[in-house]
């Protein structure tokens, strides 16, 4: 044990996570100071006590952790069933269990959970690391992400689902899944975005996956397969996508033009574009966002949070503020670079791709590029699972610096 | 693929993501900051509530009591208010800039984009320059609301009451949360106690606004407006020339006066005075006029007519005479001795004169307190208690009005608790016989049980409403009050109502207010007050057959009852009975060498 508690700390993580929660705790009193709710007092004290969580976290050894994990996994597999059967139901979903007075979610619990259980299973054996490259290993990996999707569509909360989908291809490929593979998978969502788009998107996906398919030089019968497999997920995608529930076509269709729907779920889109906008370079300042201060936007302090941000400090805020998350993504990313213990290596990277992934998603929403799909803003958005869950990730970032030479 | 490769390939990805984002932002903050400012600054919403006017009240005959007209309102928007314009601002209003910025500051929260109400009524010379400077005022304004207007050359204060802009404590007070800091709500009498009706339902309407707060259209073209419904109006059964004749006879006199249509229980008139302008409280009252108000020695926010509890005197003694019919103690032709005072264990208890042997209707006609005197003795504190409740004593009489007293009506449990049981003596009922003592009437009860008597026993609950017309169909609703029958023998009614007969057209009390036209009967009575001069009571109905009016007068310290509230009481039947034909312009002249 090292003499100073202080040798292997990650300074940078702890700092920049801080600063993210502050901002957030900044803008969520702004939205909310004029309601008689007292969000602010709630997110400071479980921001308190959950960065205190994060630091020992930190200092948590990674076998103990990976030991854990399948139970925990196991664990929150559990509590996404005993939701579904005795959760809260809260804007059409269920996935909360109501705990006096505070809703806490499963749902971010088995985050973690799951990013812990595939990195334990992709690391832990006698001889040698599991390799991804093996049909078995690569389906198991998969069913260790499915299981909990499935149990959170059934809820349903589409926002969730995708966040735990995001980690899965991320996380193979870090542990060495080979790039032709992962192509084959890929390959059907650009196709499929592309039918969405329009049959000259189609064709043109179509033509650019062939093009790459061919240049890996695989086998040819294998290649054709998925080509073939394109073309009916790309015919199929106009399909799937009548079977979405209309709110979420709604979604979709009001990202590319919210003003079909300008007071539906257009409204959002619309209000927090003209929000931050007005910002300009330097935002109308601390408690003086008119779009935000009328309440334009419903719940603002949850996943509009980065509204506040965009309206009241303008561009330089919103910067700062990407900067801080760039910074936060990129440390994880070398963290799991350096670090030579493959459990925490692994788990890293798949921190670092949900965060990436409910950023683009969150703030991409704010700004009109992306559907309005609920997800928080990860260590801003009001809401004490979420925020608590962010935390514990961070505290596991920063243990894989600290043991960074551990095997 | 080598880690670090992968390291880089993903740090790539990454850029590209926030680059993205990044360049979003650039895009919508940068570039089309300009445009979407634009878009922000219209896109204020103003709520504007439109507080619907009060219901209006009327007279029996369809003639105005209590009008509205129209008066202009500066309004400040807190969150839009430029406060460099303080010194501007306070000057044209006249208030100092202190009380305004304290004014500003109570509107918290959410409340700051609204307007808030600084100053009513003003004049239009504010008002234009308001228009012409709306520039650079931001976020002051003005609208028109409704303030009360008093049409008539009478103030009916205690009856109407007054609404005024509601105060702190009625705000947290209140049940629910309709009303917001600005608004008017009914404070007292009729006012009060109709608020509900009169003062209908606000509408909310929507508008988007710049900046600047100028309007720029309303919001949804109006579809999500919530238009306001008015006031609905009250009927009273007030007789607008009987009160302004009451008024001016009662001009720098205390006392009240309160006349009912027997049949109904309609108040024609009620006055109250000493009383004060109304007008005064029509929106913003100013707190010195209303501590002045508060703190005269003559009390005129009191309302006199229900709230008084004064010994009746005489007049109580229908009710004794009544009681002692029903409980058998006297018939209506058994007579009792009446010599000039009356010794009851070694006190002596005066009388007016000696009458001789006389019966029940005699007694009422000369007032003769040594026939009472041996009534309240024989009748004993129970049968006391019950016939006093009967007859509407020592309980409210229901009028539509808020802090009704309940007066004083002593029974056996009331004594044994002030004085101790059995430390009270047979000798209080000496007293309470002839109305003195520990009893305690308002002048509303006296009136009912005039009325009452008047209907053979038909007690009609008192009240001023009699219809409530909701404006926005122009439908009716006849408001319901309690009638109870007094169960006594006809003959009972009779007996005392020919004494009330006789005490004016006989050789009694009141015969200076005989009328050769109309039958008046009445009662006088003289409430000792051991702190100043007596109080003058008078009731009576009329006329003797089929009544139409019953009256109650009572002159604070006044002296007899024969020389004040006697003519008082007659004039206003008498006018009210006449019509027109009546000439209001003689004084009331004060009866000299009266006697009760």
């Amino acid at each position: 044990m090292n003499k100073n508690i202080f040798e292997g700390f990650d300074f940078t993580i702890l700092i920049v996570t801080a600063c993210i929660v502050t901002s957030g705790l900044f803008a969520i009193f702004s939205a909310t100071f004029t309601s008689s709710a007292d969000y602010f007092s709630r997110q400071l004290t479980f921001a308190l006590a959950g960065i205190s969580v994060m630091i020992f976290i930190s200092y948590i050894p990674p076998r103990i952790i990976a030991k854990g994990s399948y139970f925990l996994y196991v664990i929150s597999l559990v509590l996404l069933v005993l939701v579904l059967l005795f959760g809260k139901k809260i804007s059409g979903s269920k996935s909360w269990f109501s705990i006096g007075g505070f809703g806490i979610q499963p749902s971010e619990f088995a985050k973690i959970a799951t990013i812990l259980a595939i990195a334990n299973f992709l690391s832990m054996t006698e001889e040698g690391y599991r390799n991804v490259n093996r049909v078995m290993i690569f389906f198991k990996t998969c069913l260790f992400i499915f299981i909990p999707v499935t149990l959170i569509m059934l809820q349903p909360d589409m926002g969730t689902s995708l966040v735990f989908l995001s980690m899965l291809l991320p996380i193979l490929f870090w542990a060495g899944l080979s790039p032709y593979v992962l192509f084959i998978i890929i390959s059907p969502v650009i196709v499929a975005a592309g039918a969405f788009l329009g049959i000259s998107y189609f064709i043109g996906a179509i033509c650019l996956v062939a093009v790459l398919l061919f240049m890996l030089k695989k086998n040819i019968v294998i290649t054709i397969i998925v080509l073939i497999i394109n073309f009916i997920i790309g015919f199929s995608a106009d399909n799937l996508y009548q079977k979405l529930a209309p709110y979420q076509q709604n979604r979709i269709k009001a990202v590319f033009d919210p003003t079909t729907d300008p007071l539906g779920s257009g409204y959002n889109v619309i209000q927090s574009k003209v929000a931050i906008g007005s910002g300009g370079f330097w935002g109308k300042g601390f408690l003086e966002g008119t779009q935000t201060q009328l309440k334009f936007i419903p719940e603002q302090w949850t996943d509009f949070i980065f509204c506040m941000i965009g309206e009241e400090f303008g561009f330089i805020g919103s910067l700062l503020i990407l900067l801080l998350y760039m910074i936060l993504i990129f440390r994880l990313v070398n963290n799991a670079n350096i670090t030579r213990n493959r459990f925490l290596s692994i788990s890293c990277i798949g921190i670092s791709s949900i965060v990436l992934f409910h950023l683009l998603i969150n703030i991409g929403m704010t700004i009109g590029i992306m559907p309005v799909i609920g997800i928080p803003l990860p260590l801003m958005s009001y809401g004490i699972s979420s925020l608590m869950s962010f935390l514990v990730m961070m505290g596991i970032g920063m243990s894989t610096y600290r043991y960074r030479n551990q095997y | 693929m080598e880690q670090d490769k992968k390291k880089y390939l993903i740090f790539v990805l990454c850029s590209v993501i926030f680059f993205l984002l990044g360049a979003r932002l650039a895009y919508l903050q940068l570039f089309s900051s300009e445009e979407l400012s634009k878009e922000s600054d219209k896109n204020s919403v103003k709520t504007i509530t439109i507080t619907p006017p009060r219901g209006l009240m009327y007279d029996r005959n369809g003639k105005v009591l209590v009008d509205n007209k129209p008066s202009y309102t500066v309004t400040i928007t807190p969150s839009m208010f430029d406060t460099s314009k303080l010194q501007e601002i306070s000057s044209l209003l006249e208030i100092h800039p202190d009380t305004l910025i304290k004014e500003l500051k109570s509107y918290k929260g959410t409340n700051r984009f609204n307007p808030a109400k600084v100053k009513r009524d003003v004049s239009f010379k504010v008002v234009s320059y308001l228009a012409e400077n709306k520039d650079h005022l931001s976020g002051v304004d003005y609208q028109i609301d409704a303030i009360r207007f008093y049409p008539n050359n009478f103030r009916g204060s205690h009856a109407f009451g007054y609404a005024s802009e509601i105060s702190s404590k009625q705000l947290e007070k209140q049940i629910g949360d309709y009303y917001k800091q600005g608004d008017i709500v009914g404070s007292s009498g009729l006012e009060a106690n109709y608020e509900n009706y009169l003062r209908g339902v606000k509408g909310y309407k929507f508008i988007t606004v710049d900046v600047k707060g100028r309007e720029i259209g309303g919001l949804n073209d109006g579809m999500n407006d919530i238009p306001p419904v008015n006031g609905s109006d009250l009927i009273l059964g007030i007789d607008i020339k009987l009160q302004e004749f009451a008024e001016k006879l009662f001009d720098g006199k205390k006392g009240a006066v309160i006349a009912i249509e027997p049949e109904t229980g309609e108040v024609l008139c009620f006055v109250s005075k000493p009383d004060f302008d109304l007008s005064l409280f029509s929106g913003k009252t100013d707190p010195k006029v209303f501590s002045a108000l508060l703190n005269d020695p003559e009390k005129p926010l009191f309302n006199r007519v229900i709230q008084t509890k004064y010994p009746p005197g005489s007049t109580w003694k229908m009710m004794m005479s009544l009681a002692a019919l029903d409980a058998g103690l006297i018939t209506t032709t058994s007579t009792i001795a009446c010599p000039g005072s009356f010794t009851y264990g070694n006190r002596s208890f005066e009388d007016h004169g000696a009458y001789g042997n006389i019966n029940v209707m005699r007694a009422i006609e000369v007032s003769a307190n040594v026939f009472y005197y041996k009534l309240g003795l024989m009748l004993g504190i129970d049968n006391y208690y019950k016939y006093g409740k009967m007859l509407g004593f020592g309980q409210k009489t229901g009028i539509d009005l808020p802090n009704e007293t309940s007066g004083l009506l002593p029974s056996r449990q009331y004594l044994d608790k002030r004085y101790g049981e059995n430390k009270w003596t047979q000798g209080f009922l000496v007293s309470l016989g002839i109305g003195q003592g520990e009893l305690g009437v308002s002048p509303v009860q006296m009136a009912a049980y005039t009325a009452a008597i008047a209907m053979n026993g038909l007690y009609c609950q008192p009240h001023l409403v009699s219809k409530i017309r909701n404006t926005a169909d122009n439908t009716e609703e006849i408001v319901k009050y309690e009638q109870r029958r007094i169960d006594l023998p006809q003959k009972y009614y009779d007996a005392v109502k020919k004494g009330m007969y006789l005490v004016v057209n006989g050789n009694g009390t009141a015969k200076s207010i005989m009328s050769s036209d109309i039958e008046l009967c009445g009662k006088t009575g003289t409430a000792q007050n051991s702190s100043g001069k007596n109080h003058s009571w008078f009731v009576g109905f009329a006329p003797y057959e089929n009544p139409k009016i019953a009256i109650c007068v009572l002159g604070e310290n006044e002296g007899w009852g024969a020389s004040f509230a006697a003519p008082v009481a007659g004039a206003l039947m008498l006018k009210y009975l006449s019509g027109d034909n009546y000439n209001t312009d003689g004084e009331i002249k004060i009866v000299e060498n009266a006697r009760d």
